[in-house]
């Protein structure tokens, strides 16, 4: 019914977090932690750029199974470990591929997140590891 | 030598248990869920469109999932010197630890709406050692005002050592 199978492949999330994107997700979670775009702390962390807020990671994760499962999607659980910090102007990758299917009816992805080799310093790098979701789809 | 002493104190681990609710002062807001929407990049018509989100299924347009555990507008707090303005454990760390997110659980189990206000209770679950690493587990639970659970998060910190020379 609801054509995903195991080892469906969910279409990538691609999104180039620029530092507009650090301020605006700080403002609208009301996070105002410098760490997310004040150079000059982030500067005397050692850090090469302002830190993009992990937990935003979340709504990618969100965001790309319920484009690919449509507007009766309904998520259910998820879960992620970050694993490497990503910094402003990084483009970051959601893949995600359909576990299992149960006869409940709940459609179980694994997902991960990856930045690119290019917006990093040539090193590609696993943002998220380890995340998974599950999720129906009503009738 | 230092790697005999475990940061675990008796005055850390006497956090372990410790529960705080945060009411919301309003409503969340149709304003705040566009807000959240817009800069995610997340275009879909649910959270904006009620009428979109009437065909969905929901009864008005809806914060997207993650929204509730992402956002600290439920508090109404000062900021902190690092101008977080959100919750956390004033736990007694050790000097020169840093502070990492370890990951995040959800569990979903309703929608949240424009006209829900948020009650959100932590409770410090555990805080345990692995090489001189400390964690930090917390369960958050996100309800409406009549009690209904709307969403659970586990939410991992973790306290990372400084690097010895």
């Amino acid at each position: 019914m609801s054509g995903f199978e195991v080892g469906t492949q969910l279409r990538d999330l691609v999104r180039t977090l620029t530092l507009v994107d650090l301020v605006a997700y700080a403002g609208s979670t009301w996070d105002w932690n410098r760490l997310h775009y004040d150079g000059a702390e982030v500067a005397e962390r050692g850090l090469p750029g302002p830190v993009v807020d992990g937990q935003m990671f979340g709504a990618l994760l969100a965001e790309q199974v319920q484009d690919e499962a449509g507007p009766r999607c309904r998520i259910r659980r998820m879960g992620f470990r970050y694993n490497a910090m990503v910094f402003a102007g990084e483009t970051v990758t959601v893949h995600g591929e359909v576990e299992s299917v149960g006869d409940d009816g709940v459609i179980r992805v694994a997902q991960r997140i990856t930045t690119d080799a290019v917006g990093n310093g040539g090193e590609a790098k696993t943002a998220v590891k380890g995340a998974w979701c599950e999720f129906e789809v009503l009738g | 030598m230092s790697d005999l002493i475990s940061p675990l104190t008796d005055e850390l681990l006497s956090w372990v248990g410790r529960t705080v609710t945060y009411t919301a002062p309003e409503p969340v807001g149709a304003a705040a869920i566009r807000y959240f929407a817009r800069a995610v990049g997340d275009d879909n018509p649910i959270y904006t469109d009620v009428e979109a989100a009437l065909s969905a299924g929901y009864r008005d347009v809806v914060a997207p999932p993650t929204w509730v555990a992402e956002t600290v507008q439920y508090m109404d707090a000062g900021r902190d010197a690092d101008g977080y303005a959100g919750h956390t454990w004033p736990l007694p760390i050790p000097t020169g630890y840093k502070t990492v997110r370890g990951g995040n659980t959800y569990e979903l189990l309703g929608p949240v709406h424009p006209d829900t206000r948020l009650v959100v209770t932590w409770v410090l679950e555990s805080i345990t050692e692995k090489r001189r690493m400390i964690f930090c587990e917390s369960l958050v639970t996100y309800a409406d005002t009549d009690g209904t659970v709307l969403a659970t998060n586990r939410d991992s910190i973790i306290y990372v050592p400084p690097v010895e020379p």
